[in-house]
């Protein structure tokens, strides 16, 4: 072979290697992306991001291909989003504290830096729920009466290792909470316990409790500020508890995802999380926004993992 | 109410909604004929399609769909042995039976109108009674709960009257199975063997299908048959066995379809133990309980109306309170949300014209099952006379793919797989299967339901015999759980005593 013809192939093979991600960049997404859910269809992760589904068809080019991997609270969905390969083609939801707690509790097959973090779309609060005729009208008469009667009010939590399960912990290393605490599957069994007095009072999510508003008074909202479904539901702070509990949903990829690609997604999602229209659309959905940047979130997700280990240490279900 | 009917009437009127109540039913039926393809999957697939229709066609539409799957699962449970959505698992205990006879027509029959039957019941209660029984679903807590599967699985002592220790030994296994994954109070791995994805536990569809389709494959290709089952067609079969059902089912039609929308609304139960319930029920008050099990309508039209009736059953706390009373109600519920409508009582005042048009529309869809059903039948029916060999590879095909469907696991298709051996060992040593598969439907919600009597118990002194007894509903059940467990035992002394006093009279004579 002449020296030439040698040159000429790595001339080529070097515009060759700088034009690839050039090309994949202009071109990302050239087919369809998939979004995995790691819960069922129909819930309200997939409600969600069917929503947000219909804004990226506005601003994106192609569309998302629903995956659902249900199961082992989520954990299964989270692992395999993170095992997937960093092109851009695979993102999906997550939920925080559950990403969080699984890998602490139940040798979940990730870890919180498996990922690239997307978005923070939602924020939905605890709220401390009573039925309507209930005759705790504060949320400071909950907890005198569950101190003043040991074991006596029934509270019930989704659960265990969940949201309203730290929420829980975090009640109790604050004062003196004797309660009797039953866990649930899930939010609608956790309603109809109240509602069918089973239970006292429940920890619920502020979009579980809304789809039975009618039934049920909300004492409180364990957030940092009040919320506009509920704009007359004071904060567990404005009571004088200094609690904060809530669930996250965000999107993110697996780790390794090329910035060029990052940056696309969050600056579509960002586009969408600010379109009006949207906003309406979650808002009728009962569904609270909260828009939160990729830097944002994955700082606030490291913040909480900390947290949350220490949360967890303190009761012993840390592995 | 009564100012909300007639507009409503007129909403199912326009082409559109005719169109879209067709096209759901047939498409439903198709999916619930297809094992592995549930309801609640039929139905989840289409409500991206009702965000581009209106909320009341929208509704319609998926009703429908949810109508014809839960019918259509009975098609394949006659036809193939394979409940094709789990609530049909109660259908394949006299429907193939019938199909292996001959009688494959009057079995789908049988099954298509039952089902409509049993759907226009539980539509009836969800129009008239739909406030009241909210309120009454609501009563069923963790105790309540616990002794409604206790006394479901105390059925086994009936369904397996033959030999109970062989059906106790299938439903101890069921309920072993379903301990798998994580334990639901203390969060810990059971009997997961280091394998990650066994910490969501068996399924209870693979499973289903594996103990009844796979094994039915496994027994098929070793019986050299050249067809499942012969078939000749009965002329004018629908008159016949409408006039039959008339004449011999109707208490037992009216009484499961109660039994189906009462469970319906209790949300974790759904069509599964409604059919299961209703079947035995039907058996323990018949009085010719051997014939069951043995190819009869009566089997068929029990399970059938139960598992539709459950439709209008789990749309109660749905509508009324926002609480789904079936997986499916969820999807469905999820979709109303998305829509921006609230749930509550206010549903039938507030957006009346909503309410009132899909529950009309259920009546309608019902009807309009008949003649839908009718034409899918004739289709259906023809998997007979294709060769065992091609229906066989079909079956296994469609079996695997749809266990994986179901969540994207392929776990579930080694559990297909695995349960298709255990279920052709067990028909081979005569245990039944059909006790195995309601230990690991109830075996879960039984562990769960008695983990919150247990947590409840520690607000009454630590006695969980108060917590049962605190509720009336939990005694009530207790005591039919115990009456269930000695039927056998008394039916049997009656038929000694019956015989002896024949035995007698001949003496007499």
């Amino acid at each position: 072979m002449k020296p030439g013809s040698l040159l000429k192939i790595a001339l080529a093979a070097a515009m060759l290697t700088l034009a690839v991600p050039a090309l994949s960049f202009a071109a990302y997404p050239e087919k369809p992306v998939n979004m995995i859910i790691a819960f069922t269809a129909g819930g309200s992760s997939d409600v969600q991001a069917r929503i947000m589904q219909k804004y990226w068809d506005k601003y994106g080019s192609q569309q998302w291909t629903f995956v659902y991997k249900p199961g082992a609270g989520g954990a299964i969905g989270f692992g395999e989003i993170s095992m997937a390969r960093p092109d851009g083609y695979t993102i999906g939801g997550i939920n925080v504290p559950h990403m969080i707690i699984q890998p602490l509790v139940q040798n979940a097959q990730f870890s919180i830096d498996d990922f690239s973090y997307i978005c923070q779309v939602v924020n939905d609060p605890q709220t401390v729920a009573v039925r309507k005729d209930s005759p705790f009208q504060k949320v400071a008469d909950v907890f005198a009466y569950a101190k003043a009667n040991p074991g006596k009010l029934k509270l019930g939590l989704v659960g265990p290792n969940t949201g309203h399960h730290l929420m829980f912990l975090d009640v109790k290393s604050k004062m003196d909470f004797p309660v009797t605490e039953v866990f649930y599957k899930g939010a609608a069994d956790q309603n109809v316990a109240l509602l069918g007095g089973e239970i006292d009072v429940m920890f619920g999510n502020l979009n579980d409790v809304m789809r039975s508003v009618e039934e049920m008074r909300m004492l409180a909202m364990a957030s940092e500020k009040r919320n506009d479904f509920l704009p007359n539901v004071p904060t567990l702070r404005e009571e004088g508890f200094n609690i904060v509990s809530d669930i996250r949903r965000g999107f993110v990829a697996p780790k390794g995802l090329s910035k060029e690609i990052l940056g696309y997604l969050r600056g579509v999602f960002g586009k969408i999380a600010a379109d009006p229209d949207y906003i309406a659309d979650m808002k009728r959905a009962g569904q609270p926004t909260e828009y939160m940047d990729g830097e944002a979130f994955a700082a606030y997700v490291k913040a909480q993992n900390e947290i949350i280990k220490a949360a967890l240490s303190r009761v012993g279900s840390k592995k | 109410m009564s100012e909300f009917i007639l507009p409503a009437i007129g909403h199912l009127l326009e082409p559109l909604n005719i169109f879209l109540m067709i096209a759901g039913l047939t498409g439903g039926i198709i999916i619930g004929a297809l094992p592995g393809l549930t309801a609640t999957m039929g139905v989840a697939l289409l409500v991206p399609v009702t965000f581009a229709l209106d909320t009341t066609s929208g509704l319609i539409m998926l009703g429908a769909v949810y109508v014809g799957a839960i019918y259509g699962g009975a098609n394949s449970a006659c036809l193939i042995c394979t409940p094709g959505t789990p609530s049909s698992v109660a259908t394949t205990f006299d429907g193939w039976p019938m199909c292996q006879k001959g009688e494959a027509d009057k079995a789908l029959i049988t099954a298509l109108l039952c089902s409509s039957f049993g759907g226009i019941v539980g539509t009836v209660f969800l129009l008239f009674l739909a406030a009241p029984l909210a309120r009454f679903a609501l009563r069923f807590g963790g105790p309540e709960s616990f002794w409604l599967c206790l006394f479901g699985l105390s059925t086994i002592a009936v369904m397996s009257s033959d030999n109970m220790v062989k059906g106790l030994i299938s439903g101890a296994i069921g309920m072993l199975v379903a301990t798998i994954g994580l334990d639901p109070h203390a969060a810990a791995p059971r009997f997961t063997f280091g394998y990650y994805p066994l910490i969501q536990g068996v399924e209870v569809i693979p499973a289903m299908i594996g103990l009844f389709s796979f094994s039915q494959v496994l027994y098929l290709i070793g019986s050299y048959k050249p067809y499942i089952a012969s078939y000749t067609p009965m002329p004018k079969s629908l008159g016949r066995v409408a006039r039959e059902l008339f004449a011999t089912c109707k208490i037992l039609l009216l009484r499961s379809s109660i039994i189906g929308t009462l469970v319906g609304m209790l949300p974790g139960a759904g069509g599964e133990i409604a059919s299961i319930i209703s079947y035995n029920e039907s058996k323990r008050w018949d009085k010719e309980p051997e014939l069951y099990g043995k190819g009869i309508i009566k089997g068929v039209a029990a399970s059938e109306s139960a598992n539709n009736a459950v439709i209008g059953g789990a749309l109660i706390p749905m509508l009324t309170l926002g609480i789904p009373g079936s997986a499916v109600a969820a999807v469905i519920l999820g979709a109303l949300l998305a829509k921006g409508i609230q749930p509550g009582f206010k549903v039938f005042t507030v957006t009346g014209d909503l309410a009132y048009t899909f529950i009309m529309s259920q009546f309608a869809v019902n009807l309009l099952m008949i003649p839908v059903g009718l034409v899918l039948i004739k289709i259906m029916v023809r998997l007979l006379s294709i060769r065992l060999t091609f229906v066989a590879i079909a079956i296994v095909m469609l079996s695997i793919i749809g266990s994986y469907a179901i969540r994207n696991s392929i776990l579930d298709v080694w559990i297909v797989i695995a349960f298709g051996f255990v279920g052709y060992f067990c028909n081979l040593v005569k245990l039944d299967t059909g006790a195995m598969a309601l230990g690991i439907i109830l075996g879960p919600m039984i562990e769960e339901n008695f983990g919150k009597c247990v947590s409840l118990s520690k607000a009454v002194d630590g006695s969980i015999l108060q917590v049962f007894l605190n509720s009336n509903i939990a005694v009530v059940l207790i005591f039919c759980t115990l009456l269930s467990l000695v039927t056998p035992f008394l039916l049997e002394w009656k038929r000694k005593r019956a015989r002896g006093e024949t035995g007698g009279e001949a003496n007499d004579a």
